[in-house]
């Protein structure tokens, strides 16, 4: 045992490295704002004990949260459902092609917008296409309708914001799905042609069940994004007009920094990693990967 | 190697190098003066508008002022060198960099948002500088015997002292607002400048009709400067019934402004609430404007609708000229209006007296906590005597000049300094009266945020007015409850104001029935 112990010590010794900068960089930080959740404190003023009341205020007493969560679990659906389908259809169109070389240039083609910086893409989305003069208002008026408010109409702010990003076929996403077609054996498509499974109930039936390995993964990505992110909804509509826009994170962002109540937006921060953990547990236990249909088909 | 492998390194080398930066012709490169071994103090400027070596709206040659005025200041104080950082302009930022004791030594910030955290000890008051001579000043010139002497716009200049009665910043220099106007569009339709609300109106609707947008404008505009006008508008006669406070420093400058403790007592007697008729006023007008407005109200590209002639008027400040001035795609005159005034036929509130003031300081700089990070003391700090020194240097007329008139955007704010003549219309403008409250100034960030949120969903229809003015209220009472709290302010000190000012609210109409 101690001879082992011995042996694994330079291990340890690569490893301490990054465990102490993970300590200090997630860990630490995460255990703060859960200290910091139960006092009321603006950054260089005065600070105090609140117990639970910067919880009990978030979670009755704040306007946002109703409309917050309704704004997340609307743009989250969305992304999960684009997410889900547009890459894999992507995927699969470029998989099924017979040249190697056609299926290298495709992958490479929708590859290349990921060097763009997404706030780049973003602020494109929010002044060229969706702007007063932008390709929408524009095209509409060609055919002679009126233009829309898109990102300042309370009516359609959450249908642009979630439209953002159309045709969804994002490179990253593309070829996570591409790699998982790629994993499933030949023999498996033999044995489908072979029992008469073609064309869309061959990509139904044998490869989307195969590739829920990377459904998960792009599942759980997409939530933990959108629950935490905010920088789109930031730069183009500040989460208004009214609260029209917002979600809990955006809110947790003005709170710390710009209303410098870091003790009430660091409760919000704990509500949203609760919220996190239940849907990525949710999602382990309720969507099975290839792997686990595999183990139940053994 | 091949030769096709050793190409495209080849070719990224010669496109990298055509298209690296050419130091800029017209930029005069200031040697440092100061020699670095003598040099004992470093002081941090973060200057805002005239960042050196900057290209301001990414138009004309890089800003050399401020640089031309360091070597100078550099040769009188060997032992001391001026560092200009470029920082972002965000509170967020400024906050959590002066919490740190890290924020440079002197920095542009709105005096209002200074005035939010002045009880942290987080910056420097000025008062006692400004009260002696400036010693850069010739005998008999102004300045020589209180610096406070040579600013130009002594009301604004002054009323930029804090509620707790200091002074915290310098103002360099004045912006205002104005409504930027299409000529040739004015005159294809055969409009000229309106001469009041009602005839503003009827020119936007002409140009509405005829498939423009009107009135170029962002929901922060309407929010900050749209409001302040409005309101001085509609309450400006109140003001001998409602205004309680008459700070000897202040009052002969800001001629009854309201300050928070005031805003926070009158909405206590049920002012700027829905009983508040004046009040509800102000956001029907603001509605009935909206309709000239872009569609969408925080994101558009405003300098690009007006310079393509989509839009005939826009509401932008004199910083906007010099972007005007010289953008290669400009094709057409423009000239500068300011918002007319609300006749009594459009408003029974209103009574025809010009707009006030909405702009003022620009370049408000202030000393942080970092000047007198040496000794923590500010009778003894050395590091804080060098940068009360470069500002009062930086106050001569020939520097001033050198700064602010280098690129046509802001009036300078020492006499002396000429005012370059396309900002004439501005300068003219600053002489109205001052406003009567800056509602985006009154309180903390949270209520900004709720009010520009809750207004830019009532004006694109997402509430009623009657829903609006509720989240008003109650944005006021956090508002209130947070200042009162924050500056341990004592309300009940007004109570017999407000009683002795009784006769006056009773000769006026439709005022809240306060108890």
């Amino acid at each position: 045992m101690l001879r082992r112990a011995i042996r694994s010590l330079p291990l340890y010794a690569i490893l301490t490295p990054s465990l102490i900068l993970l300590a200090i960089f997630n860990v630490a930080p995460f255990v703060l704002a859960f200290a910091a959740s139960f006092f009321d404190f603006e950054i260089g003023g005065d600070s105090r004990f609140v117990g639970l009341a910067n919880y009990v205020e978030y979670l009755t007493n704040d306007p946002t949260l109703l409309p917050s969560f309704e704004n997340l679990l609307f743009l989250t659906f969305f992304a999960c459902l684009f997410v889900t389908v547009c890459p894999l259809v992507v995927a699969k169109m470029i998989f099924s092609l017979k040249s190697e070389r056609a299926r290298y240039i495709y992958r490479l083609m929708f590859l290349l917008p990921v060097v763009v910086p997404g706030i780049a893409g973003t602020m494109i989305w929010g002044g060229l296409i969706l702007g007063d003069s932008g390709l929408v208002n524009e095209t509409l008026r060609l055919l002679g309708m009126e233009g829309r408010g898109w990102l300042s109409d309370p009516q359609t702010v959450l249908w642009a914001l979630a439209l953002i990003g159309f045709p969804f076929a994002g490179g990253i996403n593309v070829l996570i799905y591409y790699a998982g077609l790629t994993s499933i054996p030949d023999t498996v498509h033999d044995a489908a042609s072979m029992d008469g499974a073609v064309g869309l109930r061959k990509f139904l039936r044998i490869d989307v069940p195969l590739v829920m390995s990377q459904v998960k993964l792009l599942l759980i990505l997409t939530i933990i994004g959108n629950v935490q992110g905010f920088e789109g909804l930031f730069v183009l509509t500040r989460g208004g007009p009214g609260f029209k826009s917002m979600v809990p994170g955006l809110w947790m962002y003005f709170n710390a920094f710009s209303f410098q109540r870091m003790g009430y937006a660091s409760a919000i921060g704990v509500v949203l990693f609760l919220l996190i953990l239940g849907l990525t547990v949710l999602n382990m236990r309720l969507i099975r990967s290839s792997e686990d249909l595999q183990a139940a088909t053994i | 190697m091949k030769l096709s492998t050793l190409t495209l390194p080849v070719v990224f080398a010669l496109a990298a190098w055509a298209l690296w930066p050419r130091p800029s012709g017209g930029a005069a490169e200031v040697a440092p003066s100061s020699n670095p071994a003598n040099v004992k103090y470093v002081i941090r400027v973060a200057p805002g508008f005239y960042m050196p070596d900057r290209r301001p709206m990414d138009v004309g040659k890089p800003l050399q002022g401020l640089n031309e005025v360091a070597a100078d200041f550099e040769k009188l104080y060997p032992d001391t060198r001026i560092e200009f950082v470029d920082v972002p302009s965000v509170r967020e930022w400024v906050v959590t960099q002066l919490a740190a004791g890290t924020a440079p030594d002197i920095m542009n910030i709105n005096v209002e948002d200074v005035w939010q955290d002045v009880q942290k000890g987080w910056y420097v008051p000025l008062d006692s500088f400004l009260e002696q001579s400036n010693p850069f000043v010739p005998k008999g010139s102004p300045g020589s015997r209180q610096w406070w002497d040579m600013f130009k716009y002594q009301a604004i200049s002054r009323g930029k002292a804090a509620p707790d009665g200091k002074m915290y910043c310098l103002t360099l220099d004045m912006i205002e607002t104005g409504i930027f106007y299409n000529k040739s569009l004015f005159a294809k339709f055969g409009v000229s400048p309106p001469k009041d609300w009602v005839d503003f109106l009827r020119i936007q609707q002409i140009f509405k009709d005829a498939g423009y947008t009107p009135m170029l404008v962002d929901s922060g505009a309407i929010a900050d400067w749209g409001m302040d006008l409005l309101f001085d508008q509609l309450y400006d006669q109140l003001l001998p019934g409602i205004d309680l406070s008459k700070d000897p420093k202040r009052e002969q400058y800001l001629q009854g402004y309201l300050d928070w403790d005031e805003i926070c007592y009158l909405h206590g007697k049920g002012y700027f609430t829905k009983d508040d008729a004046r009040y509800l006023e102000t956001f029907r007008i603001m509605k009935d404007w909206r309709r000239f407005m872009p569609l969408n109200l925080s994101s558009v590209d405003l300098t690009k609708e007006f310079i393509n002639q989509r839009g005939p008027m826009w509401w932008s400040s004199s910083l906007s000229v010099y972007k005007l001035a010289r953008d290669p795609d400009m094709a057409f005159p423009w000239g500068v209006f300011y918002l007319p005034a609300i006749p009594k036929s459009y408003s029974k509130y209103a009574n025809g007296h010009p707009m006030c003031v909405i702009g003022g300081s620009a370049t408000q700089l202030e000393l942080s906590n970092s000047a007198i990070q040496d000794t923590h003391d500010v009778r003894t700090s050395e590091r804080l005597k060098r940068c009360v020194a470069f500002l009062q240097f930086l106050c001569l007329p020939k520097n001033t000049d050198r700064v602010v008139n280098e690129w046509v955007a802001l009036l300078p704010n020492i006499k002396g300094v000429p005012v370059q003549p396309e900002l004439q219309p501005f300068d003219t403008i600053l002489k109205r009266q001052y406003g009567t409250t800056k509602w985006m100034f009154t309180f903390d960030l949270r209520f900004d945020d709720v009010y520009q949120r809750m207004l830019e969903l009532y004006l694109n229809g997402g509430v009623s007015l009657s829903e609006f003015v509720g989240w008003m209220q109650r944005d006021i009472d956090s508002g209130c409850s947070t200042v009162v709290r924050r500056k341990h302010l004592d309300l009940s000190k007004f109570d017999p104001v407000w009683r002795s000012l009784a006769p006056e609210r009773a000769r006026m109409e439709d005022l809240p029935h306060a108890p």
